[in-house]
């Protein structure tokens, strides 16, 4: 390895696997790619794409969308940034705050799961709609928290 | 892996003292607060929608004696009918303009809107039409939150109003669902809809909108400065 010829501008903090932090910034990534594209959707009064059902326009337009007067999926969308800041200022933030950080994303992550659980709950049982993109974000905050609990048993001594 | 740390990065590291890990304690700090938080928002959320749609809205709802429902005050010197078929797109940028124009008409008591059912379009829009007839049997007022929502629904497109969905608009604005269903699925409303159509036809409609303001025809949606002019111009100075 080059490691002693060349220092790494980020070096990997110690508890932290590399592949699952990988997986979680690539899962942060899509997660702000479909949250943005709802949000997006939503902002501009944009019809959302949806395949050959029409039922993400139906969640889209329910009063169930907004809450407060934001949109949803811009609680998503915030949730997202929010996971992908902390992950990279982990890799950064020197071993003191690691562990801090490691829980703040579990705490994000749950967060995100139990949320979307309500809101799945309302496309099965009272919107009686399900929209692909809202379906599509809950799984990839699912994957996120599964992988944050694995993160947090490891800097849980 | 675990926390033992047999990476060649930790190795690399060298002799690091103590390393700062969260105790379990705290974990279940987060768990407790995340889960108290989720609650709270969920709680607030359905009470804020609850009593969203239990709000009275703001112009005096009602209906006529031919058994339609209207919004705005019956003594307004400017009285609008409205044919309409819930299906059709311009019928719902009509009541889109209706709703921009309320502050300053309807709820001034200047405008009173009559709706008529015209569901000539699909056998959805007859669908839609008895289930709209089915929310006026909880209120005038519920008529008129439905009516809002199915237009706002409208862009789901035909399967927007199927049964399952419109007992579901039903259960969103807190309708008695039971006895809406019941309503629905008897066809109690069918005649109704249908005598609702012979009178437009009876009265020369043929398509949707056609609105009759003080009398006058007119087909087709308005823009909104149109409508207000229009409307400015047959107030009384």
């Amino acid at each position: 390895m080059e490691g002693s010829v060349k220092p790494k501008a980020v070096p990997p903090a110690s508890p932290v696997v590399a592949w699952r932090w990988w997986l979680m910034v690539l899962l942060t990534c899509a997660g702000i790619g479909v949250a943005g594209y709802l949000s997006y959707t939503h902002l501009f009064e944009l019809p959302v794409i949806c395949g050959e059902s029409q039922e993400c326009d139906l969640v889209a337009q329910s009063v169930y969308a907004k809450m407060f007067g934001i949109p949803v999926a811009v609680f998503g969308l915030l949730a997202y940034v929010a996971l992908l800041i902390l992950l990279i200022a982990r890799r950064r933030i020197g071993e003191n705050l690691e562990a801090y950080v490691t829980l703040a994303v579990f705490g994000i992550a749950l967060f995100g799961v139990l949320f979307s659980l309500y809101l799945t709950y309302l496309e099965l049982f009272v919107i009686l709609a399900v929209c692909v993109w809202c379906v599509a974000s809950a799984l990839i905050m699912t994957a996120l928290f599964v992988l944050s609990i694995w993160e947090v048993k490891s800097v849980n001594p | 892996m675990s926390s033992k740390g047999s990476s060649p990065h930790q190795m690399r590291r060298g002799p690091v003292a103590r390393k700062r890990g969260v105790t379990t304690a705290q974990i279940i700090l987060v768990v407790g607060a995340v889960v108290v938080a989720v609650a709270l928002l969920i709680v607030l959320n359905s009470t804020r929608l609850h009593r969203a749609t239990e709000a009275a809205l703001a112009y005096p709802t009602g209906v006529t004696q031919t058994g339609n429902p209207y919004k705005g005050s019956p003594d307004a010197s400017l009285k609008m009918e409205v044919y309409s078929d819930f299906l059709c797109g311009y019928c719902a940028d009509l009541a889109n303009v209706l709703e921009a124009i309320s502050a300053d008409y309807i709820e001034t008591g200047k405008l009173q809107v009559i709706f008529r059912n015209f569901a000539f379009l699909t056998p959805e829009s007859v669908q839609a039409a008895q289930a709209s007839l089915c929310a006026l049997d909880q209120g005038p007022a519920r008529f008129w939150q439905y009516h809002d929502l199915l237009y706002a629904s409208r862009g789901g497109g035909m399967a927007a109003y199927s049964t399952v969905r419109l007992k579901g608009y039903a259960q969103e604005l807190g309708l008695d669902v039971e006895a809406f269903s019941r309503c629905l699925d008897s066809r109690a409303k069918a005649a109704q809809v249908q005598a609702d159509l012979d009178a437009g036809r009876q009265a020369g409609v043929d398509g949707t909108p056609t609105w009759f303001l003080n009398g006058q025809k007119r087909v087709g949606a308005i823009s909104e400065s149109d409508l207000r002019n229009l409307l400015d111009s047959l107030l009384p100075k």
